[in-house]
């Protein structure tokens, strides 16, 4: 153990003052901390408004012919919707705020390789929002989150406007997923080899390494469309000469490893959060740091199974169908992994243990219905209808919101120095539960019975069903509200969160509660894995206090 | 290295929580395989029974999946739960791997996902993007449009719109594509959908298997109509009836070429066409709004109102197609519209009264 002390690379390297005006600290801070907050704020705000038009289409869905949004408002609705919910809330909390005040800490790093990257990567990030949100000014987009050409050539300039918005986006990705990979590779503390990352680190690293690989691609996509709709040079448009379905190769290629780039961060959450609530080592630590690397190499290869109708001879769609399963199996060993970490542990039931639970049995529905679409002539009657609805949100909401809140319950006192309210933690739970369920369950029945997805009206015989959806969907939206309430509450008078609130072992724990500028004193070193509960803590030069007092 | 915890063992609690598992297990599987799909969804292609199989394969093992981590994450929950008086932080069993077990973990879902990938592609070229081999099999173009379906059939001059007839247990081969944007065509009954892309024509063969109308529904975001692009049907014909259809169809578009031709057409005469509309017209039309039905729908609005429906025919309003319904009739969903020589008119006649339409606001 001691070997591996004196390989590590010791950076002390001289620390900076402070920032001392208000717009160094708190607008253009370089601080991987403050950047996070700010991540939080900014993502949080635009969840809000892609939440509220997801109620609107719930409210025009509520009745088959309703006449309450036109069908033009409803398709800009449902594609701003889903482009911020993906691109502007999952993909910069998950990478930008969970990454930035997490990563760092946990491999025993003053801050990230290159904070002023970060900061800049930040910026891009809310004119992006202001210009899809902006869209609707000029008619946003109304082809979905998938933007397919040839309609999109046809829309109005607020679909040029996606193009850039989304393009901001993908920069800022590229350049989080390269400083993500530098930090973790060249700055984690001495002693703290592969094998002794923390499996949020894992998780992140393979995020970084997709962000920085895959987003080149949409980025190139999203100027092939935006100089066709402002040039007319033709890269989609088959009546000049382009086509089509070139645009849904490129996309896909970047957008299936981006729902990795939206789950394995939330799998990183879900392997801290259930060690320390099960007081014992996570079971299987290699299985499920190495599935993270299998399920990101094998994301590059199954993009076509978005494309199973799209008109790909049989022995296109031959490889695709089956590595596209294959990638059920490393995300298999995960779910059986976490299941079997509960087995044996001394399980306190707080407000984050119940956001995993909640997520190990949603996101499992997920992934299986991913199988079900993975089967291509099972898929070419599922595609583009509301199965597809259904498996997706289990996924983005049952699998990468969920995370995201267990996450939030359980870093909030890290970040913030005060805790949550338990018992409003857990009425959150369990109305986000309970109506997560009754809204997107039955929408794998109509969409097997006939009901294709981005339609405002829709057959009478599915109209019962979808009044029940509505009404769920209604409840799911107020249980937010839960958490908002909680949020506030906890600011203006939540108690003292102390440093380790939740006798955990990782190194953000070791230090005050929200971490002071440059984390660290001293660096620390590491010794050994950290999630073996029973055994003293494996960190030296620490000089924080080492006694904790769980609190709940 | 355990401090004081219970022994970890897999204990009776353990095996009956699994006994229970297996047998909701169990009856949630049996379940599977009795539950009538058919009821719900009408299978209508032979391939449809087939895809139903392989939903259900997977159903099947799903349910012991879901039951088992979702059965096992609850009891370990409440069994192993943190209880009053014992301390907080107490440390769990330390166990961090079990090789058997995560090799069966591994091997058992390989196993099931080979399975399922050989029964998946045994299926997929049985109809999909092959053409039909068979002597007597037949060739239809379905083309997409916002927002109408057109279907031509071999023989026939003029495509068929929204309305796709097919005889019962013969393959076909659907040639699919789109003249505008992306549409997909998509028969749930059929189990069966292709995107419909402009510059591709992509095939996809079937063989219908039972007599009756299911719907076709458009899956592919097409514009500000697309949510409109169902409610129309595929008609699954015995030979005998799909033969009438056919020929009906043949002696409907087999009319002269029309005699209005676009110089007769400009030499209408408004007033003219007034006297005829109140004299052979009104006896089924208004000259009032769209939905001022008599027999047939009213027509004042025919030509200026932009919320008019289409014609029948599916294309905007415009002289000469209206010169053709007023020339060879119409039969659609209210009935039956008597051609020109019914009606007694003349080519001149037709000329006038789409002039004297073309003033009505
Ligand atoms: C075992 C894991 C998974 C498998 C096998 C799987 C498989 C699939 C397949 C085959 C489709 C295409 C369905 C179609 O359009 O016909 C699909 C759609 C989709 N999946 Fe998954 N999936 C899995 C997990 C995930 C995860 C983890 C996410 C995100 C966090 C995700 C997000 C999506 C999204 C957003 C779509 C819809 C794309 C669209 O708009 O068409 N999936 N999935
Ligand atoms: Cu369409």
């Amino acid at each position: 153990m001691q070997a591996a002390v004196g390989t590590a690379h010791v950076t002390h390297g001289h620390i900076h003052p402070p920032p001392d005006t208000f717009i160094k600290k708190y607008i253009f801070s370089q601080d991987h901390k403050v950047i996070a907050v700010q991540y939080f704020i900014t993502s949080g705000l635009f969840f809000v408004l892609a939440g509220l038009l997801a109620e609107m289409m719930r409210a025009q869905l509520a009745s088959a012919n309703n006449t309450l949004l036109s069908p033009t408002t409803y398709n800009e609705a449902y594609s701003v919707h889903g482009s911020a919910m993906v691109w502007l809330v999952i993909i910069p909390i998950l990478t930008g705020a969970f990454g930035n005040l997490i990563m760092p800490l946990q491999i025993g790093a003053r801050d990230v390789a290159f904070p002023w990257l970060n900061m800049f990567s930040f910026w891009l990030f809310p004119p992006a929002g202001i210009l899809l949100f902006g869209s609707f000014i000029w008619g946003a987009p109304e082809a979905g989150w998938t933007e397919y050409p040839p309609i999109s050539l046809e829309q109005s300039f607020g679909t040029s406007m996606w193009c850039m918005a989304i393009f901001l986006i993908g920069v800022s990705s590229t350049i989080t997923g390269l400083n993500f990979l530098v930090t973790i590779i060249k700055m984690r503390a001495p002693g703290m080899t592969w094998t002794r990352m923390p499996l949020f680190v894992w998780a992140t690293a393979v995020t970084a390494f997709l962000s920085f690989i895959a987003t080149a691609n949409l980025s190139a996509a999203l100027l092939g469309l935006l100089i066709e709709r402002t040039f007319g040079v033709p890269f989609y448009d088959p009546a000049k000469g382009g086509s089509p379905v070139l645009w849904q190769h490129i996309f896909w290629f970047y957008s299936h490893p981006a729902v990795y780039i939206m789950i394995l961060p939330a799998f990183g959450i879900v392997s801290e959060i259930l060690p320390t609530f099960c007081r014992r080592p996570i079971f299987g630590y290699k299985a499920i740091a190495y599935s993270s690397v299998a399920i990101g190499l094998l994301s590059f290869a199954v993009w076509a199974h978005h494309m199973f109708t799209s008109g790909l001879a049989p022995w296109v769609q031959l490889p695709f169908m089956i590595l596209t399963m294959i990638v059920g199996i490393p995300t298999g060993v995960k779910i059986f992994s976490w299941v079997a970490t509960l087995w044996g542990g001394n399980i306190r039931l707080t407000t984050p243990m119940y956001f995993v639970l909640g997520f190990l049995s949603t996101f499992t529905f997920g992934g299986i219905t991913g199988i079900m679409l993975a089967s291509v002539p099972a898929d070419v009657h599922e595609h583009a209808t509301y199965f597809v609805v259904a498996h997706l949100h289990y996924v983005l909401f049952g699998g990468s919101v969920f995370g995201i809140f267990a996450g939030l319950y359980y870093w909030w006192p890290k970040m913030t120095g005060r805790m949550l309210d338990e018992t409003l933690g857990k009425i959150h739970f369990w109305l986000m539960f309970v109506s997560f369920n009754a809204t997107f369950l039955p929408m794998h029945w109509i969409g097997l019975e006939g009901m294709p997805r981005r339609v405002s009206t829709y057959d009478p015989q599915y109209q019962d069903t979808n009044l029940f959806i509505s009404i769920s969907a209604f409840v799911l939206g107020a249980s937010m509200l839960v958490f908002a309430y909680n949020a506030i509450k906890s600011t203006i008078s939540g108690r003292e969160a102390g440093q380790n609130p939740w006798g955990a072992r990782t190194l953000e724990w070791m230090i005050p509660s929200p971490p002071p500028y440059y984390n660290f004193d001293d660096i620390p070193v590491v010794l050994s894995g950290p999630y073996d509960y029973g055994k003293p803590l494996p960190y030296r030069e620490i000089k924080a206090d080492l006694s904790y007092k769980p609190i709940v | 290295m355990n401090t004081g915890h219970e022994e970890h063992k897999l204990d009776a609690g353990f095996w009956r929580a699994t006994i229970v598992m297996g047998v909701i297990s169990a009856l949630g599987m049996w379940g599977v395989v009795v539950f009538p799909i058919e009821r719900y969804v009408p299978e209508a292609a032979g391939i449809a029974v087939k895809i139903d199989w392989l939903f259900k394969f997977m159903a099947f093992f799903s349910v012991p999946i879901l039951v088992y981590v979702n059965g096992y994450m609850l009891y370990f929950t409440v069994r192993y739960r943190n209880r009053k008086g014992q301390p907080k932080d107490q440390p769990g069993s330390s166990i961090h791997d079990h090789k058997t077990l995560e090799f069966w973990w591994t091997a058992i879902p390989s196993v099931l996902m080979l399975v399922l990938g050989v029964l998946s592609y045994i299926l997929i070229p049985q109809y999909y993007t092959a053409r039909a081999a068979t002597a007597d099999s037949v060739t239809i173009e379905a083309i997409g449009h916002q927002f109408s379906w057109e279907f031509r059939y071999p023989g026939l001059r003029d495509p068929v719109p929204d309305e796709l007839h097919l005889p019962v247990d013969v393959a076909v081969t659907i040639d699919v594509t789109s003249t505008d944007v992306i549409h997909s065509f998509w028969v749930p009954a059929f189990r069966m959908k292709q995107d419909m892309i402009p510059g591709m024509v992509v095939p996809m063969t079937l063989t219908p298997t039972k007599v009756g109308k299911y719907e076709i529904i458009c899956t592919e975001f097409c514009g500000v109509g697309h949510s409109g692009m169902r409610d129309r049907y595929v008609y699954v014909q015995s030979q005998s009836d799909f033969d009438a259809w056919y020929a009906a169809q043949k002696t409907k578009q087999a009319h002269a070429p029309t005699e209005v031709t676009a110089a007769v057409l400009a030499s209408g005469d408004a007033a003219a066409g007034q006297q005829l509309f109140n004299s052979r017209c009104t006896t089924c039309h208004n000259a009032a709004p769209f939905d001022k039905r008599k027999v047939g729908p009213g027509l004042a609005n025919l030509f200026h109102d932009p919320a008019h429906p289409k014609l029948l025919s599916g294309k905007a309003p415009n002289s000469a197609d209206v010169a053709d319904i007023l020339e060879h009739g119409l039969s659609g969903p209210m009935g039956q519209m008597p051609n020109a020589q019914l009606n007694g008119l003349s080519p001149k006649d037709i000329a006038d009264l789409v002039a004297y339409l073309k003033t009505l606001k």
